[in-house]
């Protein structure tokens, strides 16, 4: 039986959270950066690379779907049923936090230029107190994707280090060894 | 009828050459403009501005057009934007609250299509400008006068130092403008 998941799916796993981390740091420097033109380049990368995992989700699940092991193997029910529910919430929100952030985008009347040169079509017309609506709702969302970042990170140094059952290892697989 | 051709003599001597001066309705008026910011186009207006328009309707490429626009009324798109291009190192507001336009010749192209040349003043900066322009005959009388006109921002020393990087905000300003002429 295979110990660990198919090569694409580790790479996007990983991938994933490191544009996440550069998004949310670029994202919280903005927030008490004053106007200048390296605002605006951060804004920018804050975008193209919020726009990448939005893009690259739905491939992320595809390979997800595709994949034969089975992760129950050695969970008690009430542990699939919670990493279920997690696992859901985080691909939910690895799709509404860039999608909130492109509504608030189009709603503040700034269209996205992706890295510069594709034009990403306007989901909302231009309107400022929907674009406060959004700004609070991407906010929100980030923050719940990061709290929920870190549990998922604390259930996987769980199963690593204290029951030692190599569930971490099935994502990183240079871990096995420990196992 | 032994008039007649005297009448017309008159009409050839004396064409009706006075130049009108036209109202504007500025509530149907809009001067705005295009700038890409990271690539992204941004747009903006004017809040106030003030047009004289003068010229007669029969040949408008004799008429003078001057357009003087309230620099503090600048809508840029966003409000951080509208804070910092008030600044001396953009629009320098205010030492120079009034950016204008004066017309110095207007061509005709032909079905009512025009060139209007003249000077762009922006920060005291004389600059030759060239606008395209078209004079559309309103049902209830009048004309909307629309075109296009392209400027650089540097020409002006607008947004320098720091902002000069023309890969952030770019150097090409695009200006559109309608404005509803009145008899």
């Amino acid at each position: 039986m295979r110990e660990r998941y198919g090569v694409p799916l580790i790479v996007m796993h990983w991938l994933i959270l490191l544009l996440i981390i550069a998004a949310y740091v670029m994202g919280t420097i903005l927030e008490d950066m004053a106007f200048s033109p390296a605002k605006l380049r951060l804004y920018a990368w804050h975008k193209w690379v919020g726009m990448l995992v939005l893009f690259l989700v739905p491939l992320r699940i595809g390979l997800r779907l595709a994949e034969s092991l089975d992760h129950r193997r050695g969970l008690t029910p009430f542990e699939v049923r919670v990493s279920a529910i997690v696992h859901g919430l985080l691909y939910l929100l690895l799709i509404a936090a860039p999608m909130l952030g492109w509504l608030h985008s189009s709603a503040e009347g700034f269209p996205v230029v992706w890295f510069g040169v594709l034009p990403l079509p306007d989901l909302v017309g231009k309107d400022k107190i929907l674009a406060e609506t959004f700004k609070e709702l991407h906010e929100g969302s980030v923050n719940l994707l990061v709290t929920l970042v870190a549990v998922h990170a604390a259930a996987a140094l769980y199963h690593h280090h204290v029951r030692r059952d190599g569930v971490l290892a099935r994502m990183a697989p240079w871990l096995r060894s420990k196992s | 009828m032994k008039w007649l051709p005297h009448l017309l003599l008159l009409a050839t001597l004396a064409p009706p050459a006075w130049a009108q001066d036209w109202k504007v309705d500025y509530g149907k008026s809009e001067i705005r403009f295009v700038i890409k910011q990271m690539n992204v186009p941004v747009e903006g207006g004017f809040k106030r501005f003030n047009v004289q328009a003068k010229f007669d309707a029969a040949r408008p490429e004799q008429g003078q057009f001057r357009v003087d626009v309230d620099l503090s009324g600048i809508d840029t798109g966003s409000e951080e934007g509208d804070g910092e291009v008030k600044r001396p190192a953009w629009l320098d507001v205010a030492k120079h609250p009034k950016a204008s336009f004066v017309s110095k010749s207007i061509r005709g192209n032909g079905a009512g299509r025009y060139t209007v040349t003249g000077d762009m003043i922006v920060k005291g900066r004389p600059r030759p400008l060239s606008a395209s322009m078209v004079l559309t005959p309103q049902r209830a009388g009048g004309w909307l006068a629309s075109g296009r006109f392209a400027l650089k921002r540097s020409d002006f020393d607008i947004g320098g130092g720091e902002w000069a990087d023309p890969s952030v905000v770019a150097n090409d300003i695009d200006g559109r403008f309608n404005i509803l002429l009145l008899p």
